[in-house]
């Protein structure tokens, strides 16, 4: 087995968690991370950034875009069955 | 006693059937079910001020093909798909800024490589959210991502954020699943750097 050190076990991070890393490089990284206390740390902010950008950047729809929306397609949808022939 | 039980929504198919076929109100109807989502994705490809012009392009587009709509896909997919489009074309049509180095934002080995953190420093990105304040983590988190190179900020937001699936995002930036996979890892590298250095810590 590969012997893995921090900075080479960070760079295989994401083909592991998605599943697509060879048997053995996944058997010595997960050695590596059991024995770690600071890649077991690194993981876990590894895999919370996703979700932490994604409540933070859960915007809603303003109420004057989807207004305006409404108005653009209103017209732009009549404009384009009035240009179509009957 | 009788009871009266709501009709079902229809789906999203036969919304889409019956608008092509000249239905207003099915259009609208599917405008209302996706315009939040549609949004959300627009400002997170693009910005806050070019988001309802996305959105806008995007369901005129929809309009445009619905009668191209074969059902070859969900249509929710074929909807996405247009909305990811129009945010890459605004994206990319915008006058390219001088990239940024992130590198600072990388996690630091010694000579040996290992991480010079330690666990608590290592692992403080984790708890962003609880550390600052709402209001700033969303602006800082729309900062974070600005700052991205293009090319990895399309890829992190499809991926991690809008929760696509790595074949996905491949097919619709045109590259290989494994260069997906790069790109989202070091965008995600620099972000969590970029959370650390938020609360405080060198990452």
């Amino acid at each position: 087995m590969n012997p893995i050190a921090c900075a080479s076990g960070v760079d295989l991070l994401m083909d592991f968690l998605e599943g697509v890393l060879p048997a053995e490089l996944t058997a010595a990284l997960e050695h590596h991370v059991a024995g770690c206390p600071r890649c077991a740390a690194f993981v876990a902010s590894y895999q919370a950034t996703p979700r932490i950008l994604r409540d933070a950047t859960a915007v809603a729809l303003p109420p004057e875009v989807e207004t305006s929306l409404k108005a653009f397609l209103s017209a732009r949808t009549t404009a384009f069955k009035e240009s179509k022939p009957s | 006693m009788s009871t009266s039980v709501p009709a079902a929504e229809p789906s999203d198919e036969i919304l889409a059937a019956r608008a092509a076929a000249g239905d207003d109100a099915a259009f609208e109807a599917i405008v209302r079910r996706y315009q939040a989502r549609v949004y959300r994705l627009a400002c997170r490809l693009t910005s806050d001020t070019e988001a309802p012009d996305v959105l806008q392009d995007t369901f005129l587009q929809v309009y445009g093909h619905l009668s191209s709509f074969r059902g070859d896909s969900l249509f929710s997919t074929w909807l996405y798909r247009i909305a990811t489009n129009a945010g890459l074309m605004y994206r990319r049509t915008r006058a390219r800024r001088p990239a940024e180095s992130l590198d600072a934002y990388l996690p630091r080995f010694d000579d040996d490589g290992r991480h010079v953190g330690t666990p608590a420093e290592l692992q403080v990105a984790s708890n962003a959210d609880d550390l600052l304040d709402r209001q700033f983590l969303a602006s800082q988190a729309r900062a974070a991502i600005e700052k991205l190179p293009d090319l990895y900020r399309e890829a992190f937001v499809l991926r991690d954020l809008e929760e696509m699936s790595t074949a996905y995002v491949a097919d619709a930036l045109g590259i290989e699943p494994a260069t997906v996979r790069q790109r989202v890892h070091r965008a995600r590298l620099m972000v969590r750097g970029y959370l650390s250095e938020l609360v405080g810590v060198k990452p």
